[in-house]
């Protein structure tokens, strides 16, 4: 070690503060680092959210069977609910990738085989469901699967990373996805499609609400 | 333990350690990301690192990511339990049991 190097003890730049200061940093720190990594999924769940809450309540309202109150045109309602879940996706792969940028290692792996998770579980789920009409499955019926195939590979990856993270919004929202999914088809089409909307979008949304909340504090 | 690290006991130091300490173990940071992590500037980080790893509590590789070099930076296995000591000795001197 050369002379210029004080030694570390002696840093007179860095006045040494009391145990309890010096823990209280540390963890400011670390939760510095805690919340820096949660902010994105907030933005996540709310663009989800959003296009749950909207996309779903669209196409019960562009169901003649659907919203009471008022009807919007199926042609209306169809592409609304295909744009929000493009931005949904787009948003989720660029957040995605963000949330443990400038990090290589081990966990490289883990992130790269959840992130692709998505995309194969999408294709395999959309596939079953074309094969299905292909056999016959009727509009009404690939009404009722579609979104609840959709809900179940949401729940199913969210499952795997709250294991993979030990991460509690994700078990939560994991469990809900499960039980819309499947239990959504029982208010047949479109009464399906207003189950998504409020259980499934409004899932996200306080999850999202709850989270930035809890950011808001630490700050 | 009676005595803090001298290493650690810096608050830029102790800043940075645990920071680091947040990565899996086989992981490493890129310095940028470290830097927007703590709001240090780079030569102030750049600084306190070299102490880091002239005490062997840092591994620093360096790499590139297309064309520009990237400094990825990790705990040593040294480190890793220094921060720990580090943080189990001021639990121990606040009489909190770790």
């Amino acid at each position: 070690m050369d002379d210029n190097r004080t030694p570390a003890a002696t840093d007179l730049d860095e006045p040494m503060g009391d145990p309890r200061e010096m823990l209280a940093l540390l963890e400011a720190q670390q939760r510095r680092v805690a919340d820096a990594q949660i902010a994105p999924v907030v933005w996540l769940y709310f663009i989800w959210g959003v296009a749950w809450f909207v996309g779903f309540l669209a196409l019960w309202s562009g169901d003649e069977d659907g919203n009471p109150w008022f009807t919007i045109p199926a042609g209306v309602a169809t592409p609304l609910f295909i744009v929000l879940l493009v931005i949904s996706i787009v948003s989720s792969a660029v957040i995605g990738v963000r949330i443990n940028r400038g990090v290589r290692g081990v966990s490289s792996f883990s992130g790269a085989v959840y992130g692709l998770s998505w995309s194969v579980c999408g294709a395999a789920f959309g596939l079953l469901g074309t094969a299905l009409i292909s056999h016959g499955l009727s509009t009404d019926l690939a009404n009722l699967y579609f979104p609840s195939g959709f809900a179940l590979m949401c729940g199913t990856i969210y499952l795997g990373g709250a294991a993979l993270w030990r991460d509690t919004s994700q078990l939560i929202l994991g469990l809900v996805m499960l039980i819309v999914g499947a239990a959504a088809p029982f208010a047949g089409s479109p009464g399906n499609d207003l189950v998504f909307a409020l259980a499934g979008g409004g899932a996200f949304l306080v999850t999202a609400a709850v989270m930035a909340v809890r950011l808001g504090r630490n700050r | 333990m009676d005595e803090l690290d001298p290493v650690i006991h810096a608050s830029a130091r102790l800043k940075i350690t645990a920071t680091l300490a947040t990565l899996e173990v086989g992981d490493q940071i890129a310095f940028p990301r470290l830097q927007e992590l703590l709001g240090m500037t780079a030569g102030n980080l750049s600084t306190h690192l070299r102490k880091l790893e002239d005490a062997g509590y840092v591994d620093v590789v360096k790499s590139h990511l297309g064309r520009s070099p990237v400094t990825y930076l990790a705990l040593s296995r040294t480190g890793r339990r220094a921060f720990e000591d580090y943080r189990e000795a001021l639990r121990g001197l606040l009489g909190e049991s770790a």
